[in-house]
């Protein structure tokens, strides 16, 4: 009889505990101090930011920042819904275009008034008002290894047309031997290897912006409405049959980030279609010849400009009785001599903000920069596409004319009927 | 006893709560949210009835994965279950070592499906085909990853490796747990070795194929972490023609329907997947119930 009591007791005890352990774990502690939760994704940039932050604090008394990146490629709008649904909704997040501010937007404060918004062409915008910090710029073109170039006589300033790429590659395809390459171009289109990015955004995104004004949506306007522009179209395909035909096959249908960019690093292609954040990559893997870029030049006409974008901004969550303190952080970087150190030294970025003395160490980077300063460049838009159209919809298409790039008709064909198919998305 | 009953719930109900908390509540939530236009967010989701299903039909790249999904299906559990039975009969036999062997089939599976996959991925793609190019064999050249028409077989290849192993266990079970006499009666009698497999063995372990059969299909239905890494649903192909992914089966297309935000029809295509698995699975187990028969 005892026993059984005892038994009762102790289960009694245990499914007690059971509900006090799980709702008595979240209680944050009360203070007068202010701490601001910042919620961002860029893994490189990890202990950058946790530097600065902790400088900040240290410097701002009453205002921890405390911030929280998600590692390794996880989903981080998986992890910021599963946030909001749980009402830990942080004081700073970040969003990477429309797709982001349409979810989000309940959530996303007005920053128009900012002291930073003068500094900067890239912050984002919604109906005239600004709402999001650019955390820094990247870009990209078609960068080439200047030594085999000069080898193979090629002037790089040469390449502002289709046909002016058209002769350089034939020249290099047939020196392929002689400069100790596999294939003229280390491109990457597949989606087994993850690269649908590289083809189904960031090369398209030459048909959306390229030749245009910085901020000339036009094309992409249409393409939501459902148009393809059939005459700009036909150039951009027969820019990326080009590509695909002098590219290395092995890396161009199967490969991986680290293939493309290794087989770029190691001299066995000349030309790689990637962008400023490979800077890093090539450090690690012991470049030391002379890289640049050129422009993405798919018209019959000139083109000289590098594609720029702010890939992500901050937003500052308006439901937060944080919010002041949140932006004076956010403006603290764009605007303090420790938040540019911050930015170009410690986390490797270009800033978006003209203000910015310091240089960037990569030569990709330290390009863009120079590109930026000169002007005539050209924006990219592929961030107001719906969700989803780049991997699921674009990135099959170009993998299957990767496949098979004589076949230019079908290729058309297809990209018209998924444009086509835009609105509906 | 009255007091025993009391205890026994109270010791069931901690794994009833979180039952109930993490399959049956939720399972419920996703079924009404199939029915909405919920994005993940917000919470006044609209009601919209049939309409995400009714939808389904008309996406090429859902019936796509679908179709894809049944082949590899059938192909896994051909593999998997002639592999793991041949593997079970080889090491319960006279064999020397064969405890060796049993453990060495077996590590595989302990291997996860994420890391796995980057192996088989990193030897397809760069160790068969290196060594198609020195000793210039064309049909290693290409990656057999690459080929839209055969890269599920691949993929069924793959998981046989990995599965056989588990699946050889069951039947290793079965096998030892058959009277000896039975057979020793047989081969006296003079049945050779191979009807005495088909005709002893085979029918003895019907429950053995039951459960092997069972999770061979529930597993390659629901496959997800070994496609993801290993081919991530490419390369691309055409069907009804439009361009899909060749090897993206149901899981994945659910999974990057989701990462899309486009969460209503995701939990669609899910129920959808649900109920195939259930009709299918239910059906497989009660024309295999029949089959078996008790000692």
């Amino acid at each position: 009889m005892r026993k059984t009591v005892l038994k009762v007791l102790a289960v009694g005890v245990l499914l007690a505990a059971l509900p006090l352990s799980v709702f008595g774990a979240g209680k944050p502690e009360e203070s007068k101090d202010v701490t601001v939760n910042m919620f961002q994704l860029k893994v490189e940039i990890k202990d950058a930011i946790d530097g600065y932050a902790a400088k900040y604090s240290a410097a701002t008394p009453g205002v921890t920042v405390r911030v929280e990146t998600l590692g390794g490629g996880g989903d981080y709008g998986g992890a910021m819904k599963a946030k909001a649904q749980a009402g830990q909704m942080p004081d700073i997040f970040m969003i990477e275009g429309r797709g982001g501010y349409d979810i989000w937007k309940d959530y996303i404060a007005d920053l128009s008034g900012e002291a930073w918004v003068k500094d900067t062409d890239l912050a984002f915008m919604v109906d005239g008002k600004v709402v999001g910090f650019p955390v820094a710029i990247e870009g990209y073109g078609m960068a080439y290894n200047a030594e085999i170039l000069q080898k193979a006589g090629i002037d790089p300033a040469t390449l502002t047309t289709r046909a002016a790429y058209e002769s350089a590659l034939k020249i290099l395809d047939s020196k392929k031997a002689e400069l100790g390459i596999d294939a003229p171009v280390a491109m990457a289109a597949s989606v087994a290897g993850g690269m649908w990015w590289v083809a189904g955004q960031h090369n398209l995104a030459a048909y959306w912006g390229g030749g245009l004004g910085f901020n000339d949506t036009s094309i992409i306007e249409k393409a939501l409405k459902g148009q393809l522009d059939d005459a700009r179209f036909l150039e951009y395909a027969k820019y990326v049959q080009l590509l695909f035909k002098y590219a290395d096959k092995k890396i161009l249908l199967n490969g991986s980030y680290d293939d493309q960019v290794g087989s770029f690093a190691q001299g066995r292609t000349a030309f790689l279609h990637q962008g400023n954040w490979v800077d890093p990559n090539l450090k690690q893997l012991g470049v030391s010849f002379k890289i640049g870029y050129a422009p993405h030049a798919f018209l019959t006409k000139e083109q000289k400009g590098l594609y720029l974008f702010a890939p992500s901004w901050y937003c500052v969550n308006t439901k937060s009785p944080n919010a002041a303190a949140a932006k004076a952080f956010l403006t603290s970087i764009a605007t303090t001599s420790d938040g540019h150190d911050y930015m170009v030294n410690q986390a490797g970025m270009i800033p978006a903000f003209k203000s910015v003395t310091l240089k960037p160490s990569g030569q990709l980077s330290q390009a863009l920069m120079a590109a930026n300063a000169k002007g005539g460049n050209y924006g990219v838009f592929f961030g107001m596409l719906p969700d989803g159209a780049g991997q699921n919809v674009f990135g099959p298409i170009f993998d299957l004319f990767a496949q098979n790039p004589d076949n230019l008709d079908q290729f058309i064909a297809d990209m018209k009927r998924a444009v086509a198919n835009l609105p509906k998305m | 006893m009255k007091q025993n009953r009391m205890v026994n719930i109270l010791f069931v109900a901690p794994c009833i709560f979180a039952f109930v908390m993490i399959i049956i509540i939720p399972f419920f939530f996703g079924l009404y949210f199939s029915m909405t236009d919920w994005n993940g967010i917000n919470n006044a989701a609209n009601f919209v009835g049939f309409n995400n299903f009714r939808n389904l039909l008309s996406t090429p790249d859902f019936l796509y994965s679908f179709l894809i999904t049944i082949a590899y299906t059938i192909l896994s559990i051909v593999f998997v279950n002639i592999v793991s039975f041949t593997l079970a009969l080889i090491v319960t036999s006279k064999l020397r070592r064969r405890n060796f062997y049993r453990a060495g089939f077996f590590v595989p599976y302990l291997i996860g499906g994420i890391v796995l996959g980057y192996i088989w991925q990193f030897l397809l793609n760069n160790i068969l085909v290196g060594i198609g190019n020195s000793l210039a064999i064309t049909a290693l050249q290409t990656s057999f990853l690459s080929l839209p028409n055969s890269v599920i077989w691949t993929m069924a290849v793959v998981n046989t490796w990995q599965y056989a192993g588990y699946i050889m266990l069951i039947y290793v079970a079965s096998i030892q747990s058959i009277p000896a006499s039975l057979m020793e009666a047989a081969s006296v009698d003079g049945a050779s070795y191979v009807s005495r497999v088909f005709h002893i063995l085979i029918p003895m372990m019907a429950n053995a194929f039951t459960i092997s059969l069972f999770l061979t299909l529930t597993t390659s239905f629901k496959q997800f972490d070994m496609n993801l890494t290993l081919t991530n649903g490419g390369p691309a192909t055409r069907f009804l023609d439009v361009p899909v992914k060749a090897s993206q089966l149901l899981a994945m297309n659910i999974f990057s329907t989701a990462t899309a935000n486009r969460m209503a029809e995701a939990q669609a295509k899910a129920v959808v997947l649900f109920i195939a698995l259930l009709v299918v699975s239910l059906l497989q187990v009660s024309i295999n119930k029949k089959k078996e028969v008790e000692m």
